[in-house]
């Protein structure tokens, strides 16, 4: 090859990087090369050195959740057909890749009760962010109005994304872990783009919309509803019901595994208005030039290599491949089994709630599958983390890990239909002895 | 449903049944859950009952074996890089190895909470904070960030740190972001998300950045660079060094976009020549799957100048073990949800370890021969916009083939009948009916050689004004051309539902 090129050695093909650049072949600080065995060795030791959850009772929370994953939702995506695909743009060779797309733009929509979805963002956080964004662009007004109650990750991300834009981030204080929906109302004004709340909220509370939409028709302000646990929708009214003008979240909870925080899957849903402002992919409907019907990547003027500095995001890889995960998983699931896996969850967290000894408390209000326990003081709660994680219990994320400011005796504690009645049993006993 | 006749995708090449498939809301399904669910099948509270959705989703439950054929059916109307060659410019699509989809589904690895106490993660953090230093070596830029979640998020991580550092030391006011005309277009989209302006730098004749025009557009409102390092023509930007000379003289940095990495990995460190700031597409260079558009990841890697300011949490190597570190008062603070994308980033890091200390130059020599090798024998039949060697990547056009009244887009879908997936396409902006060809450095010279023939034969045909099937083409895939204007004209993004 070097001869049909016309040069001697492979160096000649590097001489237009100057001299002084070039490193020595094998100089790098690296270990020397693996082979596949010692690969799988140190990654099976690595692995050997965590705890995970398919070995202990995960009662974790707060945006990645423990849920079951059928076997063939893996299955799927190795299939090299759907992992080393590339991005769908020659939509003749791509058509497997984009039907999945439209299937899952159409099942998280209808999912969320949303007129519309794209085809994924990074992971709930930075659809929030995308979501105040595309508010701020459809409106043309400068503020953000962000309920305390919003995941304390998704509002930083959203803080950083807004920082060096035109206009102004309210982010307005939690109490008693719920959503204080009165000062939600207070706070949207006719300057504000979008009013961002969480439901079921950062605490698992299940609130009524209502109030927060007519205020948003008085004032013209867009109103932007995250989610942590899509599984909730199988079973309770979707943020769409409340006439929510843009609903994003997580989709991890639809198959895809908790993977230490990702790969994930951001969900972006709207209103049919609103289409031509969202951000990233999408996939639509369309028909070859024999008249049969096909999918193709569409509105790219939206997008940053059409639009460069212009585009509705600078977003290019996102989710793909978490996508075909969650297709797979709601095609097999259906709307019973959404449902099942709801109510088990729920179930899970109500039976843990109601055995809770007198002096740990959860939070009030009406939770899907995740709630605050409190404690008297923090080593009261901590001798109880210590006990649990010895029995192969993770049994909630300290709250302040999340929340600065807060007083560190709370937990912010998940359950799953992977929680089985002994799991909330010995919870219980295991906070029994905490009397 | 209907069957359809058998097909063959390519050429000479096997044939198989392909089946046409429905939409999933298109099957006849039983609205019976197909699936035995674990967990506590108790009551749910009464408050949440208030809330009760009242008809389903509307989503359809297949049985198993339903499920599983349809998305195995639909699997096969996809080109892959396990079925053939990707020459996809600025894509770097290579093989991924599947030792990496072994290693990152070990229970301990893919079934871990991101809020388990640190004592019980500490192997991942370990792998992860090995990754850091190794990306750290490999560029030479010494502090490095997992966090980003691909490309363009890399890019506004990089710009939020140099806004952050200009801040640091007074200088604000700086927002202006020089972009040459070759770049990406996530680079000037990034820029605008971070709120700065861009400007556009005219590459030269030869396809590089003009020294004069830098020069001109160099003063006190430049927070930086944006460059692509070899550019998106395919060449090395040679004046490297005096580039970042000028923009670090002016008091701006100078940004990398590592889309390009793959011709440089193991040879030269981008640090070295004087850029401050790195992203790193893991999805590319270091072969993690495209997964049909993701995930990716987007580390990023800095100098000291901008470590302060790297997104928490971050990971640290303690006295006692490794940690999740989350405060720290100089930090831009978090840039997504978790601290990163880490099955991608662990399978970049498994790759890595295969290659090694003493291998990793093969991969940016291998790539480059390649490509180089992939212009030797097309510059006669194909227009080649700027002379000389290449880098991991060669530019062509369409010129020659124009006066025969065939296009860049023609030529690509006519690639797809004679078995191979189109190269980049209009792309890079800055020359007409751009084809941008990157055969990496996983294919072997007899797929390079049957490409170029394919090339060779379209040309001929242009030559010999045979252009017919040039046009209509692509006529043996599931589907032939798709109408994209009537997609975007009246958009469906949705399957309506039954009423």
């Amino acid at each position: 090859m070097l001869g049909a090129i016309g040069v001697s050695d492979i160096n000649n093909l590097f001489t237009d990087i100057p001299a002084g650049f070039h490193i020595e072949p094998g100089s790098l600080d690296l270990p020397d090369a693996l082979s596949e065995a010692a690969i799988v060795r140190k990654f099976t030791c690595a692995s050997e050195q965590n705890r995970h959850a398919g070995s202990t009772s995960c009662f974790l929370g707060g945006g990645t959740y423990h849920h079951f994953i059928p076997a063939i939702v893996d299955y799927v995506i190795s299939r090299g057909e759907f992992l080393t695909a590339y991005t769908p743009y020659q939509p003749e060779i791509s058509q497997g890749t984009l039907q999945v797309l439209f299937e899952f733009q159409t099942m998280a929509a209808r999912l969320l009760e949303m007129d519309i979805s794209n085809a994924s963002m990074y992971d709930a956080a930075t659809s929030v962010a995308e979501a105040a964004l595309m508010a701020k662009r459809v409106t043309r007004r400068a503020r953000t109005v962000i309920a305390g109650s919003v995941n304390p990750r998704y509002r930083t991300v959203t803080r950083n994304y807004l920082l060096h834009l035109e206009g102004d981030t309210v982010e307005l204080p939690s109490e008693n872990f719920t959503t204080d929906i009165e000062a939600i109302v207070a706070a949207i004004t006719p300057e504000t783009a979008s009013v961002i709340v969480q439901y079921p909220d950062f605490y698992g509370t299940v609130y009524d919309l209502a109030d927060i939409r007519k205020k948003c028709d008085e004032t013209g302000t867009l109103m932007v509803v995250a989610f942590s646990d899509a599984t909730a929708f199988g079973l309770i009214r979707a943020p769409g019901s409340f006439g929510a003008d843009i609903v994003v979240g997580s989709g991890q909870s639809l198959g895809i595994p908790m993977g230490f925080g990702g790969p994930h899957l951001g969900i972006f849903t709207c209103t049919q208005k609103l289409l031509r402002q969202m951000p990233g992919r999408v996939c639509g409907l369309t028909q070859d030039a024999n008249g049969k019907r096909g999918f193709v990547l569409t509105l790219s003027t939206r997008e940053q290599h059409i639009r460069r500095e212009k585009a509705t995001s600078n977003i290019c890889s996102n989710q793909g491949l978490m996508c075909t995960a969650a297709a797979t998983y709601m095609a097999l699931m259906g709307d019973a089994g959404l449902k099942r896996v709801a109510e088990n969850s729920a179930a899970a967290l109500k039976m843990l709630v109601d055995g809770l000894p007198e002096n740990v408390t959860a939070a009030g209000g009406a939770h899907y599958n995740e709630t605050v326990l409190s404690f008297t003081d923090q080593t009261t709660r901590d001798g109880f983390l210590t006990r649990a994680e010895a029995a192969g219990i993770f049994a909630g994320i300290p709250l302040e890990k999340l929340e600065k400011d807060i007083e560190p005796k709370h937990l912010l504690v998940a359950a799953t239909e992977m929680i089985e009645t002994d799991d909330v049993t010995r919870y219980l006993e295991l906070l029994g002895g905490a009397q | 449903m209907s069957s359809s006749p058998v097909k063959s995708i390519y050429q000479g090449g096997s044939h198989g049944l392909m089946h046409e498939e429905p939409l999933l809301f298109e099957h006849a399904h039983e609205a019976a859950e197909s699936i035995n669910l674990p967990g506590v099948a108790g009551d749910i509270s009464a408050g949440l009952k208030a809330f009760a959705r009242v008809t389903g989703p509307g989503i359809p439950g297949l049985s198993e074996p339903e499920t599983v054929r349809h998305f195995v059916r639909l699997s096969q109307w996809n080109h892959n890089i396990e079925t053939g060659f990707y020459p996809l410019g600025s894509c770097t699509m290579k093989y991924n190895p599947r030792v990496n989809e072994q290693v990152v589904r070990l229970p301990g690895l893919a079934n871990i909470h991101p809020d388990q106490p640190e004592s019980t993660v500490q192997g991942a953090l370990a792998l992860l904070h090995e990754l850091q230093e190794w990306l750290s070596e490999i560029t030479g830029l010494p502090c490095c960030t997992l966090q980003p979640a691909a490309g363009a998020h890399g890019e506004w991580t990089g710009l939020m740190l140099i806004r952050a550092a200009l801040e640091a030391r007074g200088e604000g006011h700086r927002t202006r972001v020089l972009v040459p005309d070759s770049a990406h277009g996530t680079n000037p989209a990034s820029a605008a998300l971070c709120g700065m302006s861009t400007v556009e730098i005219k590459s030269t004749p030869e396809g590089r950045v003009d020294l004069d025009e830098l020069k001109a557009n160099l003063d006190g409102n430049v927070a930086a660079l944006m460059l692509t390092n070899p550019n998106t023509t395919g060449m090395f930007e040679s004046d490297i060094a005096e580039i970042c000379k000028l923009v670090h003289e002016a008091g701006g940095f100078v940004y990398g976009d590592g889309a390009n990495l793959n011709a440089l990995v193991g040879k030269a460190k981008p640090g070295d020549m004087g850029i401050d700031c790195l992203h790193i597409n893991v999805h590319k260079t270091f072969s993690t799957p495209h997964g049909g558009g993701g995930p990716g990841g987007g580390p990023v890697v800095v100098c000291e100048a901008l470590a302060p300011f790297l997104p928490t949490p971050r990971i640290g190597k303690m006295e006692n073990g490794y940690a999740i570190i989350s405060e720290d008062e100089n930090s831009i603070g978090p840039i997504l949800g978790s601290i990163g994308q880490v099955g991608v980033l662990l399978r970049a890091a498994a790759y890595i370890a295969a290659f090694g200390r003493n291998h990793l130059h093969r991969i940016a020599e291998d790539a480059v021969l390649n490509a180089n090798y992939v212009l030797s024998r097309l510059k006669d039949a194909y227009d080649v916009p700027f002379k000389g060697i290449c880098k991991h990547e060669c530019l062509l056009t369409d010129e020659i083939q124009n006066r025969h009244g065939v296009k860049t887009l023609d030529i690509a879908k006519r690639l797809i009948d004679l078995g191979f997936h189109p190269m980049t396409v209009y792309f890079p902006l800055i020359v007409h009916g751009a084809m941008l060809i990157e055969p990496t450095e996983s294919e072997s010279k007899e797929t390079i050689d049957a490409f170029c023939d394919a090339m060779l034969q379209i040309a001929e045909d242009c030559e010999k004004g045979e252009t017919e099937a040039l046009h209509a083409a692509p006529l043996l895939p599931i589907r032939t051309r798709l109408d994209e204007t009537a997609a975007a004209r009246n958009p469906v993004l949705v399957w309506p539902e039954e009423k």
